[in-house]
């Protein structure tokens, strides 16, 4: 071992000298075990440490209700005690040996994320193995972290309204797809599942064919390919979960919400059904949501923010979804400006797109961004796991990472205004408002 | 878990707020390591050095760091001064209203014009004040230095302060300063701040109040920048995919002929307060279902021979997800999803703050949980196999620190405006590895304040009143009330 990290030393040297301009898809080494459970692998020596990166294919929307938040909890479960590394220990065993690791959970998926200096690398490797084959689920730790997860729940909602207005405002749009609950569950539903609950669901989804690991930094393929065939292909295979098969209907007719909290000005949430992430209108609503409020020369920005000064900010955006998902805008009211006004003038912005489409020049720009945030992604070796990962679950592959420049690059002008046109319609949409109870 | 300040942008639920943070710190870029070095080191846990780079005065006294790194093909600029709202005096929010109006309009080009050259090359930038040092920051695409160094040279040397848009602003600060309150994780750091260093400069709420806001105009901008923001005084960094040759004759021809208008006026920070007993300030939100909590004492400034091992101790204490604090408070306890201990170091002085939060009916709770902790690491010191694994911790996640080119420029400056060289780089791990059990109980007994604390919470007064005084002499306040 020691040799091989001193021969790999002076290739590291020299590969920092070279720019990296020229990272391409083949520089990802994809091999699969025999369980189903695929890896992939980007060398990248420019520091001595390495990020393992574990996607479950599992999140809030694999859901059901009363079992709310589910996905979460168990994910928080997973550092809580295994066979080998008991309770506590995964954390402790890890950061004594200069390693970090976190967690998060989506609507869609569940992301594992460990960063470790090089020599740590077979550790991570047994300690992953250890949590997805034999999770403990201790029953008093269950109830200690219920603790902890509702903190979270509570904080999350004490210190933003933007949380607030969108949960409530997800549940009003989606009356068929489980996207309607929030990730982090239902208070009650929280306090109420059991054991039981979280190692059912554990067995369903945490099977190796139902995740893709990736691995980048100071290692080699042939390295990770020891590790992972020595820790993780003896975990058998199981039935894969059967699949989200809910589809949201057509929305038939605008719908709107009012929710009421103290807040010093309203805030508007409005929100569009689009198809989902990597679909063939993705990228051109991509570019649409950069021109409409990316930086200060934005659509939005410049009437609402600068110019009429009738919001404090505003935001268009979509998350990344494996269903059919939505296309939101986000803005908060100046001073003394009324929800209503602040509203029509968002409506006044999206018609224009809609009527008149965007000039060549926001389209440039817009593909300009795409290409420069193609490079802010792929920073760190972390930034690097994490888009490998997410193309490749999201997007159809992780080949769609390294062609999205150009794929943004052939977007033209008239798609975005005919998705604009097909997404931006009143019956289409549901809006949101967060202020004051006027009656209290 | 991250705070955006203007507008929200939803991120996916995330289990831990301590390894969150430090991820968020883990800015990245290519580290060249000497290859002597490497063999030598790299057996255990490797050791680096910090990227070449090279450092010189222009003849206005401009300090300029270069520093190549061509893993993306993009370059990072900063310029730093010695303008933040330590030196509000009078007028908090006066030193981040200035660094937002340099991008309101210079001799050449007005605001809107700024935003649609960045923004047409995809170039991202921001001005910001923090308590000391204020800032521009772009980064864009190599192929556009051309467009973007001038562009650049005139927000930082030309900028004319638009009574227009300075009052469009200031308009929409004063609305901010108000939705702030709103989330007492966003206010709790000023509230503290506020009432440990009083009326010292470091106390400054950084966006000001409302009442102070209202009297700042586009003219007190226009001074604060005459007298704060001068060549002699402050640091442009370059880091990126460029040439230095060449790179640096570009930043002769734009920089070198900038002189500041105005006098160097002395700054006024004020005496430190020394705390001759313990105080709460209990923060009332009447809606609040759970309470927000810190305290603690002064701590140390950056400069600080010890400023290294301090932070060896704080990792134990409250600066990763194994330490005493989060595994009492949170793993242990389950009261709460984070709870931490931080050292803030100025370049005169410094705080020392335990932070958590958790319903309002475990208040108490926490808080004598987090105080026996630090208690006990008072009492008991720390043992050799946590503090072994606290330095493994800090030497295998440092090389995270500096792994793009905005930390490494963002470094660069700290060095610039602290006055430390890549020694802390170089010396980092040696100087982790150098501190013993012994020297840990020294170190706590020194700097990790246990009497005399100062307390602040924010949350449901009516729950929370009766039982505050007990941790020292009372005051209150009400979170919609203006100031901190």
């Amino acid at each position: 071992m020691k040799r091989i990290l001193s021969i790999l030393s002076v290739l590291w040297f020299l590969a920092c000298a070279a720019p990296l301009h020229a990272l391409t898809a083949e520089d990802v080494h994809m091999f699969s075990l025999k369980n189903g459970m695929k890896f992939y692998v980007l060398e990248d020596h420019a520091i001595p440490n390495v990020t393992l990166q574990i996607f479950f294919k599992v999140g809030s929307r694999n859901e059901g209700p009363g079992m709310t938040g589910l996905t979460h909890f168990l994910e928080h479960m997973m550092f809580n005690g295994a066979r080998k590394y008991g309770p506590k220990m995964f954390d402790r065993v890890l950061e004594s040996a200069g390693g970090a690791s976190n967690a998060y959970t989506s609507a869609d998926v569940t992301a594992y994320q460990d960063w470790v200096p090089n020599s740590a690398l077979a550790l991570i490797f047994e300690m992953e193995a250890d949590r997805m084959e034999n999770l403990a689920l201790d029953e008093r730790i269950v109830e200690s972290e219920r603790g902890v997860v509702l903190s979270e729940y509570t904080t999350g909602y004490e210190n933003s309204d933007y949380d607030l207005l969108e949960d409530q405002l997800r549940a009003v749009v989606f009356y068929a797809h489980s996207y309607r609950w929030p990730v982090i569950g239902f208070e009650s539903d929280i306090r109420n599942w059991t054991r039981a609950d979280v190692k059912e669901y554990f067995d369903r989804h945490y099977a190796p064919n139902n995740a893709i690991a990736v691995v980048v930094g100071d290692v080699t393929l042939a390295q990770v390919k020891t590790l992972a065939e020595k820790y993780l292909e003896r975990i058998p295979a199981r039935m894969p979960p059967r699949p989200v098969h809910t589809r949201e209907p057509e929305q038939r007719g605008e719908k709107r919400l009012i929710v009421h909290k103290d807040v010093s000005s309203p805030h508007v949430l409005i929100a569009y059904h689009v198809p989902q992430t990597g679909a063939a209108d993705y990228y051109a609503l991509d570019l649409l949501s950069t021109i409409l409020s990316d930086g200060n020369s934005s659509r939005l920005y410049r009437a609402l923010v600068s110019e009429r000064q009738l919001a404090t900010g505003v935001s268009a955006y979509m998350y990344e979804a494996l269903d059919p998902t939505l296309f939101y805008v986000y803005a908060v009211c100046a001073e003394d400006i009324s929800a209503k006004t602040l509203e029509g003038a968002i409506f006044g912005e999206i018609e224009r797109v809609v009527a008149d489409g965007v000039t060549e020049i926001e389209l440039r720009k817009a593909q300009n961004n795409a290409v420069a945030s193609f490079w802010r992604s792929l920073l760190t070796i972390s930034d690097k796991a994490d888009r490998i990962g997410t193309y490749e679950i999201f997007y159809g592959g992780y080949q769609k990472l390294f062609a999205a420049p150009e794929i943004y690059r052939k977007v033209t002008a008239e798609d975005i205004r005919t998705v604009a046109a097909k997404t931006f319609t009143k019956n289409n949409r549901t809006v949101g408002i967060l202020q004051k109870d006027e009656v209290q | 878990m991250r705070q955006q300040r203007h507008i929200h942008i939803p991120i996916p639920w995330s289990k831990r707020i301590l390894a969150a943070a430090v991820a968020a710190c883990a800015v990245i870029v290519g580290l060249s390591l000497p290859v002597g070095d490497i063999l030598a080191d790299q057996r255990e846990t490797p050791s680096f050095q910090l990227p070449r780079y090279e450092k010189f005065k222009l003849q206005n006294g401009l300090t300029v760091y270069l520093m190549e790194q061509h893993q993306v093909p993009l370059i990072y600029v900063s310029a730093l001064f010695p303008a933040g709202a330590v030196k509000d005096c009078d007028k908090p929010g006066l030193a981040y209203l200035t660094a937002e109006a340099l991008l309101f309009g210079t001799w050449s080009y007005r605001k809107a014009q700024i935003e649609d050259r960045l923004e047409f090359l995809g170039a991202r930038y921001y001005s910001y004040a923090n308590l000391e040092t204020a800032g521009v920051s772009v980064s864009f695409m190599s192929t556009d230095l051309d467009q973007v160094l001038p562009l650049f040279k005139e927000v930082i040397q030309n900028p004319t302060f638009d009574p227009g848009e300075f009052e469009k602003r200031k308009k929409r600060l004063l609305l901010e300063l108000a939705q702030e309150k709103e989330r007492p994780s966003a206010v709790l750091d000023t509230y503290f701040n506020k009432f440990l260093f009083g009326p010292h400069g470091y106390g400054n709420p950084i966006y000001g109040t409302r009442a102070s806001v209202q009297k700042i105009g586009s003219r007190d901008a226009k001074a604060f920048y005459e007298a704060h923001y001068r060549p002699e005084d402050s640091a442009l960094v370059i880091v990126g995919d460029f040439q230095t040759g060449p790179m640096k004759r570009r930043v002769q021809e734009l920089f070198s002929f900038w002189k500041s208008a105005g006098k160097l006026s002395p700054s006024e920070r004020g005496l430190l307060p020394a705390h001759d007993r313990s105080r709460i300030l209990l923060v009332n939100k009447s809606d609040s279902t759970e309470t927000q909590f810190a305290f603690g004492g002064l701590g140390i400034p950056r400069n600080h021979p010890d400023y290294v091992a301090v932070r060896v101790v704080n990792t134990v204490l409250g600066g990763r997800f194994t330490s005493l604090l989060n595994d009492a408070l949170r793993v242990s306890a389950g009261l709460t999803y984070g709870a931490s201990s931080s050292f803030n170091t100025y370049r005169d002085s410094g705080s020392f703050v335990v932070s958590s939060f958790t319903s309002t009916e475990n208040t108490f709770k926490a808080v004598d949980l987090a105080l026996a902790v630090l208690n006990r690491i008072h009492a008991e010191g720390v043992d050799e196999e946590t503090l072994t694994s606290a330095k493994a911790y800090l030497i295998g996640q440092f090389p995270t620190s500096y792994e793009t080119p905005g930390s490494l420029a963002s470094l660069l400056a700290s060095m610039f405006f602290y006055g430390f060289d890549e020694t802390f780089v170089s010396e980092y791990r040696k100087r982790v590895e150098g501190v013993t059990v012994e020297k840990t109980r020294e170190l706590i007994a020194r700097h990790f304040p246990r009497d005399r604390l100062q307390f602040v919470l924010i949350g449901k007064a009516l729950e929370l009143r009766d039982r505050a005084g007990n941790y020292g002499e009372l005051y209150e306040k009400e979170i919609k009330s203006d100031r901190f």
